[in-house]
């Protein structure tokens, strides 16, 4: 229920400057995006203010006019879709299982799923790249698809056995005295219960994919197959040039579609918390 | 026949359990667990530049790291790093959910600001942030430099200074972390039933007291797997260092795994390289098995 | 057509109109008609498979290089569009060519290393002696261009070839040159020139003072590694000598430490610690450094945004020291060819078809890219000074000077080794300096340090036999 207007006050007190903070960035990038490079490389100028040749779209004409930056886009998206659905996949029946059907040392496993993120992939990647390269996926997106999962599904599987505790037995019993088999209860009763989790399983997955940065340089250099952050570093920083203004527009495009993506579905998954699994 | 029987089989427990996790297992312990124990086998070798095979050298490799300075101020920075950023978004994603989960007017606007930066991929928004501590043009000088706070001619380098530069690291981090850690500790809120919320209204514990009493302790085990996750995400990233100093000024701000990289990709040392990587994981392990056991513990059903 | 000409190997400087021509407006009118080909080919592929870029004929072989992506984005079109397209047709071999960020060399050549697979030919901008074993002896490559171009340059020679092994660990087809670029206004207000470190030390102050420090950068990037190491040299401080023994400890390498912090005392501020390989660029851009080491990115890429500073930027070689005038190369194209490349000879010949006629590279580069074999690009002095772009014109005829005599390799009286290459790849040179301005070690305990600590990694490259 709404608050009154003085804890609204105080609410926009506490999270204002958060949000000040946590977006600041962004309006910079913004601001940035909108410069001609007259106007951004003049140390005189206001940079709040909007001086020579500004605003302008160019960087935003050269990012998609020059670069191969849809191209990017698209790439970075299809990886993200199909390393969620590999990783839903695999993480959901281990995810109950852990949960429901392993007792202790399904206890021991979880902690040893979750050890994995400890070894920086500074390194995994040189024997990954030997993997890949004998697979014969080199310069492919498909080396990224395999690859993801590696990481995607530890954190996917916790998420899920964290839900699936939280779930009521008695739902899944009552389905199993009337006859169920387990297999049918997994996929008739929970899972379509525990869709939030999958939400969250699909929202955290797909952030997971799109920061991942030394995989892509290392296995992908063709310049179709690239996604965004490789995409970027490439052909944007061109020795010691930097072209800042469309470096800045390139962050903008995917971060503010998928902070709205996000934004709508937290709503939906934290309704699901409170209003579906427990009565 | 045939049939009935496999039926069965997977009724039963002891054959349902593995069969269910064994996809998980067996994925990941190609993609991690195969080059990870590579990784072990090429720190006690002298590979070099990229090769997967080198001579064995027993544990020298650990040993000449040991004793670079550059290594200690890489283990000594990674600890600081995390426990820093990690406390930093610890509180912050404590009060922020509290506040979040309320409804209020321009909540759906709020929501979205906070959760910008976890939208935007690490590697991009690094740049954001190199853009904004850039040694000539960054507008943090700028707006110091007009409300004359600071020296017009010399403005602190952000990236440039020891202190400041592991400032700028360390926010960077927790910028990044904490609409991730937010969302987490919003979900333990958000999953308190309402039972609990009422008994405690019923019992007079309100503002203040329910927070100490109630809030707090059902939130524990949640916030523990967030500060948990934020730990491992901190101290194994690369990104962050890598894009705005290099570890740098003169490898001030390197952490383990930037130096890891430095070492064996850059300077061509595997073997070393690998030494480095791998000289995290003893400590994390530790750290993350005492925190799931704390959080197992705290665990009110 | 204006467009289509500008990227063919004529003699420079066509595509420029007068006047204030931005480089958007550049990169668009040079690359119109070949964005058409390069996206029309481009649209109809899948992202996952892989398919060619362009295919006029079914070819017979295919052959895969990775380069940096060059700061002037003219000779990436040209060389992508125009010249492999080209080659391949004559040699009946589909070309493909990949781009990487210049900082991620390192990652990507470790990651072919490791897979034991993926590009033929593989680029590098510093000399890379530590791939040694991974790659083809490049002796052969070597031998057929000095057939027909004769004697490849002593910079190049000593960068790409191993003399313990006597093995050529790299095929070197370009070099830039390190100029000085100084602002002629400012200086002239000063009253000096900076021909020598002592000018450049006493002007500094001054010209500090006006607001336009120096700048020599002390960062973990390339530009502060190739003019601090310079710097040692005209000072008599090298890291080895011509036996490839560490000889960092030595009194030269003390004033040199003590030189580099008096300027930066009293001429330069304190953003040098940060700056990246784009900074010295950028604040010289912005009006503001009043000196710089960098090759001739700035001065290029002030042509494009603000022809006005432009102007003001003149070029020197770097000044001159007690030890007389050594200057190192600022950046070297290497090329190696994987052992596990898998199309070798179509490798080697490519490279020696581009090194024997240089033209097209060199003028597409603006001048950028110089020839490892002189004779490549005939003429070489009379090109650079009839540069139409060059404000003041002629500007650009010192840089055949300095290529040509002011211009060594890095290591230099040794050749560049495995261990030269590490210290260079992890930033050692400025660190030390960054060290002793920042007084945080005296230059008498940075100089036993960091000897103490090369030769640590000379020995262990020794006892790989590399040296």
């Amino acid at each position: 229920m709404p608050l009154r207007r003085r804890d609204n006050l105080l609410t926009w007190l506490v999270v204002g400057p958060f949000a000040i903070v946590l977006a600041f960035p962004f309006y910079w990038m913004l601001q940035t995006s909108l410069k001609s490079e007259l106007d951004l490389y003049n140390t005189e100028n206001n940079p709040f203010a909007f001086g020579e040749g500004s605003p302008t779209l160019d960087n935003y004409r050269f990012l998609f006019g020059e670069t191969q930056y849809g191209h990017w886009l698209l790439n970075t998206v299809l990886v993200g879709l199909v390393v969620v659905a590999i990783t839903l996949a695999v993480s959901l029946p281990a995810g109950y299982a852990l949960a429901r059907l392993s007792g202790r040392w399904g206890q021991t496993l979880g902690v040893g799923l979750f050890l994995v993120y400890l070894v920086p992939p500074t390194l995994l990647f040189l024997p990954l790249s030997r993997v890949v390269a004998e697979v014969g996926l080199q310069d492919r997106l498909a080396a990224l698809i395999l690859v993801y999962p590696g990481f995607t599904i530890p954190f996917a599987t916790w998420l899920l056995m964290g839900f699936f505790k939280s779930i009521p037995r008695e739902l899944e019993d009552a389905a199993l005295v009337d006859g169920a088999s387990r297999l049918r209860t997994l996929f008739w009763i929970v899972f379509p219960i525990s869709l939030p989790g999958i939400l969250t399983v699909v929202i955290f997955t797909f952030s997971l994919c799109m920061n991942e940065f030394i995989y892509a340089i290392a296995f992908i250099t063709s310049s179709d197959s690239k996604v965004v952050s490789t995409g970027i570093y490439t052909e944007l920083i061109r020795g010691d040039v930097f072209y800042w203004g469309a470096l800045m527009a390139a962050t903008l495009i995917p971060a503010i579609p998928l902070a709205l993506l996000y934004n709508t579905f937290l709503d939906r998954f934290i309704a699901g918390f409170t209003g579906g699994a427990f009565r | 026949m045939p049939r009935r029987r496999r039926r069965n089989l997977l009724e039963e427990r002891r054959f349902l359990a593995p069969a269910l996790i064994a996809p998980a297992v067996i994925f990941v312990g190609l993609l991690v667990g195969a080059p990870l124990i590579l990784s072990v086998y090429l720190s006690l070798t002298n590979a070099t530049a990229g090769s997967l095979t080198g001579d064995f050298v027993g544990f020298d490799n650990y040993a000449s790291q040991w004793s670079d300075p550059n290594f200690r101020t890489a283990f000594r920075n990674t600890i600081a790093f995390t426990l820093l950023a990690n406390a930093i978004v610890v509180l912050g994603a404590s009060v922020l959910a509290h506040f979040l989960v309320r409804e209020f007017r321009g909540k759906w606007l709020m929501r979205f600001l906070v959760l910008l930066p976890w939208a935007a991929p690490v590697a991009l928004s690094t740049i954001g942030f190199l853009w904004i501590f850039d040694s000539l043009f960054s507008v943090v000088n700028w707006t110091l430099k007009e409300l004359s706070l600071v020296d017009q001619f010399n403005p602190p380098q952000w990236l440039g200074e020891p202190n400041k530069a592991l400032a700028a690291i360390t926010t960077v981090h927790a910028w990044r972390l904490l609409p991730f850690a937010t969302v987490i500790m919003i979900a333990g809120l958000a999953s308190i039933p309402k039972e609990v919320d009422d008994a405690a209204k019923v019992d007079g514990a309100t503002g203040l007291k329910k927070l100490w009493y109630v809030t707090l302790p059902l939130q524990l085990p949640i916030a523990t797997i967030a500060v948990l996750f934020g730990i491992v995400f901190t101290a194994t990233d690369m990104a962050v260092v890598y894009i705005l100093t290099r570890g740098g000024p003169f490898n001030s701000t390197q952490m383990l795994p930037m130096w890891a990289f430095q070492t064996g990709i850059q300077g061509g040392s595997l073997g070393e390289g690998a030494a480095v990587a791998l000289f995290l994981l003893p400590v994390l392990a530790i750290v993350t098995v005492l925190m799931l056991l704390f959080a197992r513990r705290v665990e009110v059903t | 057509m204006r467009d289509g000409s500008s990227t063919h190997s004529d003699g420079g400087g066509q595509e420029m109109a007068g006047g204030r021509t931005t480089r958007r407006e550049i990169v668009k009118r040079a690359g119109v008609g070949t964005i058409l080909v390069v996206y029309g080919g481009a649209l109809p592929k899948t992202a996952a498979s892989g398919v060619p870029k362009y295919r006029t004929r079914e070819l017979a072989g295919t052959l895969k290089i990775i380069q940096w992506s060059h700061f002037v984005p003219a000779y990436d079109k040209w060389f992508d569009n125009v010249y492999i397209k080209r080659w391949g047709q004559a040699n009946d071999t589909e070309v493909i060519v990949d781009h990487i960020n210049q900082a991620d060399i390192p990652a990507r050549a470790a990651a072919e290393v490791a897979a034991q697979s993926g590009h033929d030919i593989f680029f590098f901008l510093t000399p890379p002696a530590a791939y040694e074993d991974q790659v083809i002896d490049h002796a052969e490559i070597v031998q057929e261009v000095t057939k027909k171009r004769g004697k490849i340059k002593p910079v190049a020679f000593k960068s790409t070839y191993n003399q313990k092994t006597k093995k050529y660990f790299a095929f070197s087809d370009n070099y830039a040159p390190d100029p000085c670029n100084y602002r002629t206004d400012l200086w002239g207000e000063v009253g000096l020139k900076p021909t020598s470190w002592d000018n450049v030390l006493k002007a500094a102050p001054k010209l500090r003072a006006m607001g336009h420090p120096i700048g020599i950068g002390m960062s973990n990037e390339i530009d502060s590694n190739v003019a601090l190491s310079a710097l040692m040299m005209c000072f008599g401080s090298f890291i080895q000598n011509k036996e490839q023994r560490v000889v960092l400890n030595s009194k030269a390498t003390v004033n040199v430490l003590k030189f580099a912090r008096e300027l930066y005392r009293q001429g330069m501020s304190n953003e040098i610690f940060a700056w990246t390989a784009a900074s010295n660029n950028q604040a010289m851009l912005a009006g503001r450094l009043s000196m710089a080491m960098n090759a001739i990115s700035i001065t290029r890429s002030a042509e494009l945004i603000n022809p006005d500073l432009a102007s003001k930027i003149e070029l020197l070689p770097i000044p001159r020291g007690p030890n007389g005038r050594l200057g190192l190369e600022h950046v070297m194209g290497a090329y190696v060819v994987w052992k596990f490349a898998k199309n070798k000879p179509m490798a080697q010949k490519f490279l020696a078809d581009l090194e024997i006629k240089y033209i097209g590279a060199f003028e597409n580069s603006k001048f950028y890219n110089f020839p490892s074999w002189p004779a490549s690009v005939p003429n070489i002095a009379r090109r650079v000074e009839r540069d139409a772009v060059a404000k003041p014109s002629g500007k650009y005829k010192i840089l055949a000077e300095i290529a040509d005599k002011y211009t060594l390799n890095p290591g230099w009286p040794g050749n560049t080794n495995a261990a030269i290459d590490e210290i260079f790849q992890k930033f050692l040179i400025p660190q030390m300096f960054a060290e002793v301005a920042q007084d945080r070690r005296t230059p008498e305990e940075a100089a036993k340090i960091y000897d103490r600590s090369f030769r640590g990694i000379f020995q262990k490259w020794r006892n790989l036999g590399k040296i």
